[in-house]
């Protein structure tokens, strides 16, 4: 896209060298892959501006993204940052039964919807924030709210 | 002709090797996950790897220490901003 990947990398390096100091600081997020799977939704539902505006500027950066899109990238990491916080706050208990199970069934998002409903009304509830997956038909049930999940080890109704 | 049962004893052994492989192998996997069920067919995106710049499961060891350990801090261990990883290749031109 905006830059060339490397192609058969073999090997790689970790730079300790820190940000310089007229950059503004903005705190990594800290959460792991599986809670981030669990929540990607709802980020995506608060944060979707915030995110496409990153990439049109990586787009249109021709190359130079990482230097001239470290204001939009830091707007992307504060907001996903905030729904993270809320989900904490407000549906610990929900949030951290839905990860598990992801963690437990290879990060398939099928196999846990029963933890995925509550976790959703929940996240609805407090925060107001909705799971759409983009591009899904007008026509059809999205595919996370429908009773049989084809693939998953008990596909009969999941809740 | 009755055969001898001490001409069943290496038969008895092999078979109980194959009892201790796989107690073994099962308890190499149960402890390199953690107690969890093991992840499989994983892409480059999730695998675990320190040579090969690798994602998902390769953050989460420099974030919680452990190979399948999960956190839902919100901000990162002091330190993690610059443990990331850059891509290396050789020069082909």
């Amino acid at each position: 896209m905006s830059r060339r990947e490397p192609q058969f990398n073999q090997q790689i390096l970790v730079d300790t060298t820190p940000m310089p100091d007229h950059i503004p600081k903005v705190d990594e997020i800290g959460t792991t892959s599986a809670p981030l799977t669990s929540a990607a939704y709802f980020i995506g539902d608060r944060c979707k501006a915030f995110n496409d505006d990153y990439m049109k500027c990586k787009v249109e950066a021709n190359g130079r993204g990482e230097l001239e899109c470290l204001k939009e990238g830091r707007k992307v990491t504060r907001c996903a940052a905030s729904v993270l916080k809320d989900i904490n706050t407000h549906c610990l208990q929900q949030f951290n039964a839905h990860w598990e199970c992801l963690e437990n069934n290879n990060h398939r998002l099928w196999e846990c919807r029963k933890a995925e409903m509550n976790l959703n009304s929940c996240v609805f509830e407090k925060l107001g924030l909705k799971k759409t997956i983009p591009g899904t038909p007008e026509n059809v049930v999205p595919v996370h709210l429908r009773p049989k999940q084809q693939y998953a080890q008990y596909s009969g109704p999941q809740y | 002709m009755g055969v001898p049962f001490e001409a069943l004893i290496p038969y008895g052994i092999i078979i109980g090797m194959f009892g201790v492989t796989g107690i073994g192998m099962g308890a190499v996997k149960y402890f390199s996950n953690d107690g969890k069920q093991a992840r499989w067919n994983r892409d480059l995106w999730d695998r675990f790897g320190l040579t090969i710049l690798q994602q998902m499961m390769e953050r989460d060891y420099r974030l919680t220490g452990t190979k399948r350990g999960q956190s839902t801090n919100v901000v990162a261990p002091k330190g993690f901003e610059v443990s990331n990883p850059w891509k290396l290749e050789k020069r082909i031109y």
